[in-house]
């Protein structure tokens, strides 16, 4: 018997055996098993392979079925809550910097009142060339040079930048002496809440 | 012509796997046990065929609650019993793992491995059930999944290289491979 070449006939003999072919299809493979008898033994092969009953347990689908949860749609997880040690300490922040702030300037005002967020009053600069537009270079350092000149101190909303080194190191002063930090460090657990921005 | 009360529907045999899916995620549990009755049987026959000898009940088990905790990730792309194939699969192959590394201090001889895929003895009866067991054991357990998932299941060679994670192309040479190997063994014999 001579082996059959015809490949695409030979890979369309198990959908053949398992009537999933379509008509046309279906008929072109029987035409050409009827003149071929190296296909007919293949598709014998391969009946007896498929018949061969491999032993496999009767399952129980209704047992099975009850095994099964019910349905839960996947729902995007929430947010995870910030935790009470962060809120806390979210608290204490806000806390220390306002009291801690709001002291700094309350003794600055007790030792220098005249420095204390003085408005710089306008200059006569301005006045003297009312029609002249200055560009907005040139307008951003003439003011800058006459508020340094003129307003030499702080507010408490003013720029950090802006407070001289003395200043500076009465601040920190004051932020030592302060009595609201926790005596105790945080319990490291607070790492795991990368999530949250303090 | 008077109306009766409202009825829950009656199930269908042919009620598409994707229709029954959709029954099931609006809360009516018959549809997951008629997915199971549909597909269950050829889960254990895969199975049986692969080498599983015990525990074929629970792996089927686990493949249906894996498949179903994980519905929404099932687009039909494939068909559904496919996708289980799959699942099944995966759960052999770490069973497989599971019991190589329990018995990690007795070395593995290749030819043991191979016996897992060969576990069919004394499953089949009958004499030319018998010649069938030994093509198939002649087989590497690539070519027996390939050619046992496309003769006694019917799959397409799409549907396999998705099962056993290969290309079309690598599934059709390891279908041609095993046929041929097959036909000498029966003819041999």
């Amino acid at each position: 018997m001579n082996e059959c070449m015809a490949r695409d006939i030979q890979e369309m003999l198990p959908d053949l055996l398992h009537t999933a072919l379509p008509a046309d299809q279906r008929e072109r493979v029987e035409q050409h098993l009827a003149a071929c008898e190296s296909c007919r033994e293949e598709l014998a092969v391969l009946r007896t392979v498929r018949d061969a009953a491999v032993f496999a347990p009767a399952i129980d689908a209704a047992r099975i079925a009850r095994q099964i949860p019910p349905y839960r749609a996947i729902l995007p997880a929430p947010a995870p809550a910030r935790s009470r040690v962060a809120q806390w300490l979210v608290a204490a922040t806000a806390a220390v910097l306002i009291i801690g702030g709001g002291s700094v300037v309350m003794n600055r005002g007790s030792a220098t009142p005249d420095k204390v967020a003085v408005a710089a009053p306008p200059t006569d600069s301005g006045a003297s060339q009312p029609d002249r537009v200055p560009a907005p270079g040139e307008a951003t350092v003439a003011s800058a040079g006459s508020q340094s000149a003129q307003v030499p101190t702080f507010a408490l909303a003013s720029d950090v930048a802006s407070l001289s080194d003395g200043d500076l190191v009465q601040l920190m002063n004051d932020m030592d002496d302060f009595d609201a930090l926790p005596a105790a460090e945080p319990d490291p657990v607070i790492a795991v809440d990368s999530g949250d921005s303090l | 012509m008077t109306q009766g009360p409202e009825r829950p529907p009656a199930d269908r045999a042919d009620e598409t796997d994707m229709e029954l899916i959709a029954r099931w995620k609006a809360g009516d549990g018959r549809a997951a046990t008629q997915l199971v009755g549909r597909h269950s049987q050829a889960l254990a026959r895969f199975a049986a065929s692969a080498g599983e000898r015990d525990g074929i009940e629970e792996l089927v088990q686990d493949t249906f609650v894996r498949a179903f905790g994980s519905l929404d990730s099932f687009r039909g792309e494939s068909s559904l019993r496919t996708w289980l194939f799959t699942i099944e699969r995966r759960l052999m192959l770490d069973r497989r793992r599971a019991e190589r590394r329990s018995r990690e201090t007795v070395p593995v001889a290749e030819s043991e491995q191979v016996s897992e895929y060969g576990a069919l003895d004394g499953l089949i009866a009958e004499e030319a059930q018998e010649r069938v067991r030994k093509s198939l054991d002649a087989l590497s357990p690539t070519q027996r999944e390939v050619f046992t998932l496309r003769v006694q299941q019917g799959l397409s060679y799409k549907e396999i290289a998705e099962v056993v994670g290969s290309t079309e192309g690598a599934a059709r040479v390891h279908y041609h491979n095993a046929i041929q190997t097959v036909k000498e063994f029966l003819k041999d014999e």
